[in-house]
């Protein structure tokens, strides 16, 4: 920790970066993101087991960008990410929406995080993604911080197994999901906190025509989650985010996970894995599978 | 006047089971939010439960409700007024934080415009509160005017006793026609008991005080304190939907073919980008700073003004849930100089 505040005051310092974006901590089970501009501030950042946001989201904000941009053209932005927010990274450059030479990383050495803020950092309670963790320090990143830790063994129960899930027959599921979205109150916290949901203007806020009904009844609901599914198809980097800022319980990751089991099962392709491949939505091989030719 | 009795958990149940019974929806605090509770066995009544993730504002202002129905025809358009459903919910153990916030919002549904919606829902609102034995670095009850013991919104309140047992206390005529015909499950009360119980409340540490907040935020419109936020903030709505007070919303129509469809009426949150979007392309609240400033001027400032109340009962749900951990606690202990 002590190593990162030296590192990320030196690059302020010394004008290598315009801002860093990372965390501090507030209270004891919990941190929050944090822009730091002046050098002395990076005190404030911390690594721990509660760095649960994925700052990734910050580098395509309008307000961070506007950092970023000075007379002498664009600088550096440092963000703190963990191995799996690299990812992230690793697929916003693949869509041309950021630009590695434009970003500063700096990494954490990574043994699992908490599943939500404020619960003790124990096998019970560790973050579902990290069960299956195999990326617990990054190579792409410009600098890692921390000793790599063994995780935690996950002693916790999960809520929903997807694997139940698949096995219902699509009556069956179709009821779950639809009781699931029935919860949602549209108050697109999962939309605010995703890395990859950068559009300008969300097709759920476009009026003329109104592809989605803005009414959290059923139909609006249902629109609203299904299409979040699809635009995430073959992107979602698998954070969790979305499901852990959802204030009504949702489990969102159900959805992106199938869809990511999908992508690797009929394209090989994995999201966030290399910046080296064209996105698969962005890509047509004549090999593709047409399974999903509609 | 408040009048006192005793009752067993287990009568208290009993009209529980009643209620039910009858056909009334009865409400109480489950895991994340209120539900409806469908057997008195899943009944809890934990005065140590924190505030759920969301309140019960969704039975009184629904998250997306019609107001009516239109048909068109070659020259003319008919209008049928939707159904407002005026059935009565018994909310149980509903937190101090909670009990509160229809009169809140009452005066806003009130004030140029009577909203027969909630007005009819608010009006079968039978508010049982209880005291509150808990709270976590979110609660700020007390900064607003609000307390663990306060029974300020409850028509019947009840202070916990023992596990088994709880002071009842009749605040309203409303509450008072509710628990008449169970008369006979009440004995005589134990204030002196119920006295301690109250006595030992504990009270989250008072953060700040509003009249400086109000006077503070009249002077820093233009502070640079808001800028840190704005950056932070990822302009959501989980602040605004969680909260037991904030009531804005949005009319919109949806046509279900080209002659029939509905106006509906649907929370919106002043932190979504768009809330203040004109059609001109003009956005007064362009930034995500202004919006945060307006969140915090608009309960500590704006609504003081108007009626005379703070739109805030400090139950801590916003900062709790915040996905980015912004603290409006410690926001509004800030606004000073
Ligand atoms: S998935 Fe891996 S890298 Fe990501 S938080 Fe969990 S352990 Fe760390
Ligand atoms: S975070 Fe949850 S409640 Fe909010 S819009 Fe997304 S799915 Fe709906
Ligand atoms: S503003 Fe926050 S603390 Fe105040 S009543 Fe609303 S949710 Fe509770």
């Amino acid at each position: 920790m002590d190593e990162l505040r030296r590192f990320a005051r030196e690059l302020l310092l010394k004008k290598e970066v315009a801002a860093v974006i990372g965390y501090e901590q507030v209270g004891e089970a919990r941190t929050r993101p944090v822009v730091i501009t002046d050098p002395d501030e990076c005190r404030r950042l911390v690594l721990n087991e509660y760095c649960l946001n994925n700052l990734v989201v910050y580098l395509n904000r309008a307000r961070i960008k506007a950092l970023a941009r000075s007379k002498e053209g664009i600088r550096k932005l440092a963000v703190v990410a963990k191995p799996c927010d690299i990812r992230s990274i690793v697929a916003l450059i693949q869509e041309n929406q950021i630009r590695r030479e434009n970003l500063m990383i700096l990494s954490m050495n990574c043994h699992g995080v908490v599943r939500d803020f404020g619960c003790e950092f124990n096998g019970d309670n560790l973050a579902a993604k990290c069960i299956s963790c195999n990326t617990q320090s990054s190579t792409y990143a410009d600098k890692s911080f921390g000793e790599v830790r063994e995780i935690p063994k996950f002693t916790g129960k999960l809520e929903y197994d997807l694997s139940e899930i698949e096995q219902l027959p699509p009556s069956k599921r179709m009821e779950f999901f639809r009781e699931q979205f029935d919860k949602c109150i549209k108050c697109y916290a999962c939309r605010a906190v995703c890395p990859l949901c950068y559009c300008q203007r969300c097709i759920t806020d476009k009026t003329i025509p109104r592809w989605i009904e803005s009414s959290s009844h059923s139909r609006g609901n249902f629109a609203w989650n299904i299409v979040r599914a699809l635009h995430l198809s073959g992107r979602c980097t698998g954070c969790g985010e979305c499901e852990r800022a959802c204030p009504m319980d949702i489990p969102l990751s159900l959805l992106n996970r199938k869809m990511a089991m999908k992508s690797k099962e009929l394209f090989g392709y994995e999201s966030g894995k290399s910046t080296d491949n064209p996105t698969l939505v962005g890509s047509y091989d004549q090999k593709d599978s047409d399974e999903l030719f509609m | 006047m408040t009048e006192e009795k005793l009752i067993l958990k287990e009568d208290l149940l009993r009209i529980c089971d009643d209620v039910i019974k009858k056909g009334d929806t009865l409400l109480a605090p489950g895991k994340s939010e209120y539900v409806i509770v469908k057997d008195v066995s899943e009944i809890k009544l934990d005065p140590e439960a924190l505030p759920t993730k969301i309140s019960f504002k969704s039975y009184v202002f629904p998250k997306s409700e019609p107001v009516l129905y239109y048909k068109r025809s070659k020259n003319d358009v008919t209008l049928i007024d939707a159904d407002v459903n005026g059935r009565k919910i018994v909310v149980l153990g509903a937190k101090p934080c909670d009990t509160g916030s229809i009169d809140i919002m009452k005066d806003l549904f009130n004030w140029d415009y009577r909203d027969e919606f909630f007005n009819l829902r608010a009006k079968h609102f039978i508010m049982i509160g209880m005291m509150c034995k808990t709270h976590d670095e979110y609660c700020f009850c007390t900064s607003v005017g609000c307390s663990p013991v306060s029974e300020n919104g409850s028509d019947l309140f009840l202070i916990p006793l023992s596990d088994k047992e709880f002071a009842l206390r009749i605040v309203t005529e409303k509450g008072r026609e509710f628990i008449e015909p169970y008369f006979r499950f009440l004995c005589d009360a134990d204030t002196k008991r119920t006295e301690e119980v109250l006595s030992a409340a504990k009270n989250p540490e008072t953060a700040f005080d509003p009249d400086e907040v109000h006077e503070w935020l009249g002077r820093n419109f233009e502070s640079p304190k808001w800028d840190g936020i704005g950056e932070v903030c990822l302009s959501c709505a989980q602040c605004a939907f969680a909260c037991p007070v904030c009531h804005c919303f949005d009319i919109v129509d949806e046509d279900y073919s080209y002659s029939e469809g509905r106006r509906m009426k649907n929370w919106d949150g002043c932190q979504f980008g768009h809330f203040t979007l004109h059609a001109s392309g003009h956005n007064p609240r362009d930034i995500q700073s202004k919006r945060y400033r307006q969140r915090i001027n608009h309960k500590f400032r704006y609504y003081v003004d108007k009626f005379g109340k703070i739109l805030c009962t400090g139950c801590g749900r916003c900062s709790r849930g915040c996905p980015v951990s912004i603290d409006i606690k410690e926001i509004v202990s800030n606004c000073k100089d």
